[in-house]
């Protein structure tokens, strides 16, 4: 039986995992559960560590060194995590090679693949997937990052038909709808509300996913109320800092603050970069023009 | 069958309903009549005169009577008001059977053993017919509701109709006889044995094969129903001529005893010994429900007149009951409800519209005919309903909802099941409870379950609880549960709940039983409860918070702190669904949407003391009319004394209230109207709490207190007053008084002198000693003949010196003991001075029709339209490489939205959203001649800024990147366009009031930045239609001439007018700023400024011109006055001392880079984005208004506009 399913006992954790409430899945108490789901169970644990940017003690964690495959993967992520990417995805190619069977390695080593713009790598490694919604997801992903919604749209479908409960399913389904639109954007909008407002799934992920599509609706005031709700919450969640500062250019507002906030907690968002990069492309660009008198 | 009431006593025999009231009488086999409350369930009154078994009992339709006939032959007249037998009528010579009222004639019939049916005249109480004919006991007869028929049943086997119009006629008043009538006087027709024309029996029913118990017409149709110990209930037809037998209903297993019709639907209902009540439906003949009871056979059945009630005595009592619930199946989702009508179809109802729309579905199908459906579930997401019957122990439909409301469709695709409650729980899942199993099943639309609960033993009901949450109910207890989780979050013991309703936000619900509401949190947490008497029907909640609930006649609202009251009652039973302001939406018990007006105004005053929201408290006592006793105490009772003081008019009340809270003021104003003594002596001690000495004196003044008032003047040191108290007491002749004041003042003469008056002389004598005044005491000696030897004095200590005050407290209060202003108080305080100062800042400007723009060259929008695109082709080389790409590649990336706004747009702003600034720069200086673009880099990247989100995804991933669309309905990806921030409209409602205000309060460079920030927010920007287009010219236009306005007077500003030449240039400066076109009330700002300046610099007729041109543009008085003043001096000797270059006369453009005049006429360039003048000499050089585009420079013209985005 698979354990992640509506019935198996890594049900909660696994959602929990992937609805981003981190912190419980390292409280998950994994004592209770029979021992074949103890190491799917510790690699949620460590993966939550390394989401929380904790990746020195998942680096440090004793068992990461033995000869698994899963615990390989993960320290693969917790390098590339660390900023060693290099040895990264020297491990995470390693592992691709030897393991391409593996659940666990196939999402992790893939998400390292993909990080460092390996996607043809990556997607190889995914499509040996036999039921893996982790590894779906990861592809829609991919393929969404490439600009390929098409891809991206049969891939859900495909999944739909077997996984249709799914968590992953759902979500993976509203992302692509984000990039669809029009009335996809209502349906995403209904998935993340749901899961904003569901206790067991309620975090800055699904609360940043539900602004996100109020924003893409039109329905600034609305976006606005649950950012600035989250953000007094989860006052340093970078994605909930990021949008509000598109919110708020949005609705005409300051976001300086924001934009310092963001700076703190994570300089290399893609938001500052970008900016920073187009600041420079403006000045040159602007630099080609000028008066014929000076003045 | 749901029963309401029921009640234990001896066999009852005879029931009638009251016609308007709750009540119900019963006749039982113990000779006692009871008169019950069956909606509170208590016995109202017992009478008692009756000797043996009651059998027949009715109400009267509109007196306070009732009838009754029993076994001792009598049948008895009652009043129930004032609780006595008015009068007996005998005749009888048997059991008496059945009574009744005629509905409308004074009459009475009467059935009895004695064979006989007789019709008695209340009023004059006299026997006024005797129908003979039937063999046997008449068991029952019964007036038909309109004619003039009777219809009997008795044991020999028939029923009888009877015509009883001859009767009426005989009675009825007397009325010219036309020679007809007065034939058929003279022939009766048809007498019968004993020559009685009377009544005459028109039909004989037989076919009942034993004695009839029972027989009742149909309210409307001609039809008898009739039942008998046969164990069968038949239906009879009759017309005018002949009457017969239709069907007969089988399923009594033992002597029926009483069926009727239901009043309102095709039914039949019949009761027997058999112990059951059965229904049947009228045209079908088939047994539809039926109720057995344990033990007590079933004597007599009755209808309610009106309402949709039943009552049923038996061998214990009598039980009142409904067939059907008459709560309509209903479930809200934002602004719609959706609603099962009686005929089962489904509808809806737009609050925003008050509209109702067409039925949508039919549900003729779901459960059986006659039982309406229980619940329903609506999902927004999937455009789905569940729908609950009880039929068949029990069950649902899942039925999608067609897209428009085109009639009543039956559904093609149902999903069905067996379940007492089913509920969404998710956008994709919902939950199904089946008491047999005790099971809870969560399904998907397909209708398979993914996954099955076990709910807490005992549960009775499953309600939504929040997302992914269950609510169970159990008799004793509510538990919350996650499904996700399979978990119980919390429970709460509440007893008995029926009905859940949530909260508009899903913050808090209520949890309804019978009499009582449970506020609870979403986390299952109990925030209040309250209890009523009379039974709880629905609630609803208003978005602030407020629960509105019904009980069975009253709308009542309950704060989340538990605080109720009443807000209407209600002429029938009724069911929230909705409140919107003054509105409460309900159902009807015939499906009906209905609206309530409400006034909520207490319960929202309330709300707002409880979140002490003092703006809104003040709003309310401003605009409505909140007085009432209630309102008062409850604010007293809360503690806001200071609060109930704004509603009170009665001055009693009012000086209370203001003791209570400490405002002396009001309670001073009040004393003054109430002018009692008593009220003085509490001001007092109130005010001398306070340490208000003033009011104090006054109070003791008013009551006359000298003693006390001496000593508030002593203990304040006002002498002045103090002596004048001496005078009063001296006046008065009350020598206590005069010597305590003398005391006080220190007055030794004076006490000597009133020793000598109370010919008191020792005392004089040693006042006068002790103080050293040995004169006086010598000549008091004198007077009384005594030599100072005579007299043994005690030894003197040092007289008593008064100190004297050294401040002069008596001149104001003492520091008053903090006077405890709320902060309403505060609020009410504190909202004057907001008002003040939104009247110094009151001159807003009304946009007015901004006057036309200078002149333009004329754009040539095919050939704009050409080089818009031109444009693109030239520097989209990169991305139609891009392009070839995106066609060619089967796999690989693709091109991301942002590349097709860009290929999808000629218009800037939008390549400025793809990040492609370099091409949007292009296009500006093709269109406008842009430049210099460093001005622009905020708006570029504020712009770029506000195109994309992000959204998180995999952990370790960087964020999924989507573009925020403003064609938020397109899919097509050849037409997707990016949102633009800052629109027209925000500008024209914000940024431009911000640059008038800038310019109203004197802050010219924030103006100056504010309108250039304008232009470059509209130079990067899109529009919708043209008539946009033209608004953002004007907004362009209107820029210009304040930036223009603005720089020319802090041109002036930056000068010194030292030297004359400066002098010169400031007056023409002054002049120019009247230039520009600004706003009439802005203008004379400039006007003003400039009339003044001349005026002060003797350019007499320079502000003459100024004045007259204020003059004429009207407006601010204060401003007129001023011209009017400065304009009646000037006109004496209007001549300029120093001459300027101002022609106020002539048409003149104001150059924007010298601030000179271009007469109309000289050479000039214009800038092609603003359109401002210059001289010749500043071509090419960038525009000073805009600091972004080059004058002179060729261009196409402005595009915000493609009308085939749209």
């Amino acid at each position: 039986m698979d354990p992640f399913s509506a019935e198996g006992e890594l049900l909660n954790i696994h959602s929990a995992f992937h609805s981003g409430q981190y912190q419980s899945v390292i409280d998950f108490d994994a004592s209770a559960l029979s021992p074949e789901n103890k190491l799917p169970a510790q690699v949620l644990r460590l993966r939550s560590q390394i989401a929380l940017g904790q990746f020195d003690e998942s680096l440090a964690e004793p068992s990461i060194e033995e000869d698994s495959p899963d615990l390989s993967a993960v320290r693969a992520l917790a390098l590339q995590s660390a900023g060693k990417t290099d040895a990264a995805l020297q491990l995470a190619q390693e592992l691709a090679e030897n393991y391409p069977e593996n659940n666990t390695v196939q999402v992790l080593a893939a998400t390292v693949l993909q990080a460092q713009d390996h996607s043809e790598e990556a997607l190889a490694l995914l499509s040996k997937h036999q039921g893996n919604l982790e590894a779906v997801s990861l592809i829609v992903q991919i393929h969404l990052q490439q600009n390929r919604t098409d891809l991206a749209l049969k891939e859900v479908q495909a999944a739909k038909r077997w996984g249709q409960d799914s968590l992953l399913v759902n979500v993976a389904e509203s992302w692509v709808g984000l990039r669809v639109g029009g009335e996809k954007y209502q349906s995403a909008f209904y998935v993340y509300e749901e899961l904003a407002s569901a206790p067991s799934t309620s975090a800055p992920l699904a609360i940043v996913g539900q602004a996100i599509a109020e924003v893409h609706l039109g329905r600034l005031p609305e976006a606005e109320a649950a950012l600035t709700a989250a953000l007094e919450k989860y006052p340093t969640d970078v994605e909930l800092i990021a949008n509000s500062i598109v919110l708020n250019v949005l609705a005409g507002k300051q976001t300086e603050e924001l934009e310092s906030r963001l700076q703190q907690v994570q300089p290399s968002h893609s938001l500052l970069t970008d900016i920073q990069e187009k600041s420079e492309f403006f000045d040159t660009a602007a630099a080609k023009f000028s008066a014929k008198v000076s003045t | 069958m749901l029963t309401k009431f029921e009640s234990k006593s001896s066999r009852a025999k005879g029931i009638a309903f009251h016609p308007k009231r709750p009540w119900i009488l019963v006749s039982l086999h113990s000779s006692t009549i009871q008169l019950w409350d069956y909606r509170m369930g208590t016995l109202i009154d017992r009478f008692e005169e009756h000797d043996g078994p009651v059998r027949g009992v009715d109400f009267h339709p509109t007196q306070p009577l009732f009838v009754s006939g029993g076994d001792d032959y009598k049948i008895k007249v009652w009043n129930y008001q004032t609780r006595r037998c008015l009068f007996t009528l005998n005749g009888h010579l048997d059991y008496v059977r059945t009574v009744f009222f005629h509905p409308e004639l004074p009459w009475i019939l009467s059935a009895s053993d004695d064979q006989t049916i007789r019709i008695w005249n209340w009023q004059n109480r006299s026997l006024i017919c005797t129908m003979t004919g039937h063999n046997h006991y008449v068991m029952c007869a019964q007036f038909h509701p309109t004619e003039d028929l009777i219809a009997s049943a008795s044991l020999d086997q028939s029923v009888r109709i009877w015509d009883i119009s001859g009767l009426r006629k005989k009675h009825s008043a007397p009325t010219s006889i036309s020679f007809e009538d007065q034939m058929a006087r003279a022939n009766p027709n048809q007498a019968d044995m004993f020559g009685n024309t009377d009544a005459v029996v028109k039909f004989v029913l037989e076919g009942h094969d034993r004695g009839v118990n029972w027989v009742s017409f149909h309210p409307t149709l001609p039809l008898l129903v009739s039942a008998g110990d046969d164990r069968l209930v038949k239906l009879w037809r009759m017309s005018d001529t002949k009457a017969w037998e239709v069907d007969t209903c089988r399923g009594h297993f033992q002597n029926a005893s009483a069926a009727l019709f239901h009043p309102h639907q095709d039914l039949i209902l019949s009761v027997g010994e058999d112990k059951t009540i059965r229904a049947w439906d009228l045209n079908k003949r088939t047994s539809v429900q039926s109720f057995k009871r344990d033990l007590d056979r079933f004597w007599v059945i009755a209808a309610h007149p009106e309402m949709n009630l039943f009552a049923a005595g038996h061998d214990t009592g009598v039980m009142v009951f409904k067939l059907e619930r008459e709560r309509p199946a209903s479930a809200i989702y934002q602004n719609q409800l959706f609603y099962i009508t009686k005929d089962k179809h489904v509808k809806s109802y737009d609050f925003a519209k008050n509209v109702e729309s067409p039925p949508m579905l039919s549900l003729r199908k779901l459960g059986s005919p006659w039982v309406p459906p229980r619940t329903l579930s609506y999902n927004p997401a999937e455009r789905a309903i569940l729908v609950t019957s009880p039929a068949d122990n029990g069950t649902y439909e899942l039925i999608h909802l067609p897209r428009d409301a085109t009639g009543a469709v039956e559904p093609t695709d149902v999903k069905r099941g067996q379940a007492t409650s089913a509920v969404f729980v998710a956008r994709n899942r919902f939950a199904v409870f089946n008491p047999s199993s005790q099971q809870v099943d969560i399904k998907d639309l397909s209708n398979s379950t993914t996954k099955t609960i076990k709910p807490p033993a005992g549960t009775t009901d499953i309600y939504f609880g929040g997302t992914g949450c269950l609510l169970f109910i159990t008799p004793t207890h509510v538990a919350l549960f996650d499904i996700q989780q399979k978990k119980q979050l919390a429970e709460l013991a509440v007893s008995g709940v029926k009905y859940v309703v949530w909260s508009n936000d899903g913050l808090y619900c209520a949890l309804l039983s019978k009499h009582n509401v449970t506020i609870v949190t979403k986390t299952l947490e109990q925030v209040s409860t309250l209890h009523e008497t009379i039974r709880i029907k629905s609630a609803t909640w208003d978005d602030a918070g407020v629960l509105l609930y019904s009980t069975l006649n009253h709308v009542k609202y309950s704060l989340l702190n538990g605080d109720n009251g009443i807000i209407r009652t209600l002429d029938q039973t009724v069911y929230l669904v909705r409140v919107k302001g003054r509105s409460v939406y309900a159902l009807d018990r015939n499906a009906q949407p209905r609206i309530l007006e409400i006034d909520p105004t207490e319960y929202r005053f309330k709300l707002a003391l409880v979140k002490r929201n003092y703006d809104e408290m003040l709003q309310i006592i401003k605009t409505s009319s909140l007085v009432g006793q209630s309102i008062i105490s409850y604010l007293q009772k809360k503690g806001y004394p200071e609060i109930a003081l704004q509603f009170v008019q009665d001055p009693q009340t009012r000086f209370d209230l203001a003791l209570e809270c400490g405002n002396l003021e009001v309670a001073n104003e009040m004393a003054r109207e109430l002018e009692r003594p008593k009220i003085w002596s509490r001001l007092g001690a109130e005010a001398l709490a306070h340490g208000n000495h003033q009011i104090v004196e006054m109070t003791y003044q008013k009551q006359r207190n000298f003693d006390k008032l001496s000593f508030l003047y002593l203990s304040t040191g006002d002498e002045e007053k103090l002596a004048r108290m001496a005078k009063i007491a001296e006046h008065r002749g009350d020598f206590t008084s005069r010597f305590q004041n003398a005391i006080y003042r220190g007055d030794v003469e004076d006490r000597i002198q009133m020793f000598k008056e109370v010919d008191l002389y020792p005392l004089a004598y040693l006042t006068a000693k002790s103080h050293g005044l040995i004169e006086e005491a010598e000549s008091i000696l004198e007077a009384v003949g005594l030599t100072e030897d005579q007299i043994v004095l005690p030894t003197l200590e040092q007289p008593l010196k008064v100190p004297h005050p050294i401040v002069p407290t008596f001149q104001s209060n003492w520091p008053v003991k903090a006077a405890g202003h709320s902060s309403f108080e505060k609020a009410l305080l504190g909202e004057v001075g907001v008002d003040e100062e939104a009247g110094a800042d009151g001159f807003d400007i009304e946009e007015e029709e901004q006057e036309a723009a200078v002149a333009r060259e004329t754009l040539d929008e095919d050939e704009e339209e050409v080089s818009g695109w031109d444009m693109g082709d030239d520097v989209n080389v990169e991305e139609e490489v891009d392009f070839v790409n995106v066609e060619s590649a089967e796999a690989g990336a693709g091109s991301s939205e942002a590349d097709l706004w860009a290929r999808n747009s000629p218009l800037a702003a939008d390549h400025v959203a793809a990040g492609s600034f370099d091409t949007a720069m292009q296009l500006l200086n093709r269109q406008v001649g842009a430049v210099q673009f460093a001005p622009l880099k905020a708006r570029f990247l504020e712009v770029y800024k506000a195109s994309k989100t992000y959204l998180p995804a995999t952990a370790g991933l960087p964020p999924l990147v989507n573009y925020v669309r403003r064609t938020v309905d397109e899919t097509e990806l050849r037409k997707m366009l990016p949102i633009i921030p800052r629109d027209l409209e925000t500008v024209a409602s914000v940024d431009l009031q911000e640059g008038y205000a800038a310019m109203r309060s004197n802050k010219l460079e924030d103006g100056v930045a504010t309108f250039k920030r304008i232009l470059h927010t509209v130079l990067v920007n899109t529009v919708s239609s043209e008539a946009e287009v033209e608004e953002a010219k004007k907004i362009i236009a209107t820029a210009r001439e304040y930036i223009l306005a603005m720089s020319i007077e802090l041109e002036r500003r930056s000068l010194t007018t030292d030297s004359p030449d400066n002098l010169k240039r400031s007056l023409e400066l002054s002049a120019y700023f009247t230039i520009p076109k600004l706003e009439v009330a802005h203008r004379q700002l400039a006007l003003m400024a400039a009339m003044k300046l001349a005026f002060a610099n003797k350019n007499y007729g320079s502000a003459l011109s100024f004045a007259n041109r204020m003059l004429a543009n009207g407006g601010s008085a204060k401003l007129l006055e001023q011209a009017k003043k400065i304009k009646a001096q000037c006109e004496r000797n209007p001549q300029d001392q120093i001459d300027i270059d101002f022609d106020p006369f002539a048409e003149f453009d104001i150059c924007a880079a010298s601030y000179t005049p271009i007469y109309s006429g000289s050479p000039s360039v214009s800038d092609p984005f603003t359109g401002a003048k210059y001289h010749p000499q500043y071509k090419g050089s960038v525009d000073r208004i805009s600091d972004v585009t080059e004058i002179g420079a060729p261009a196409s013209g402005l595009r915000l506009f493609v009308p085939s985005q749209f």
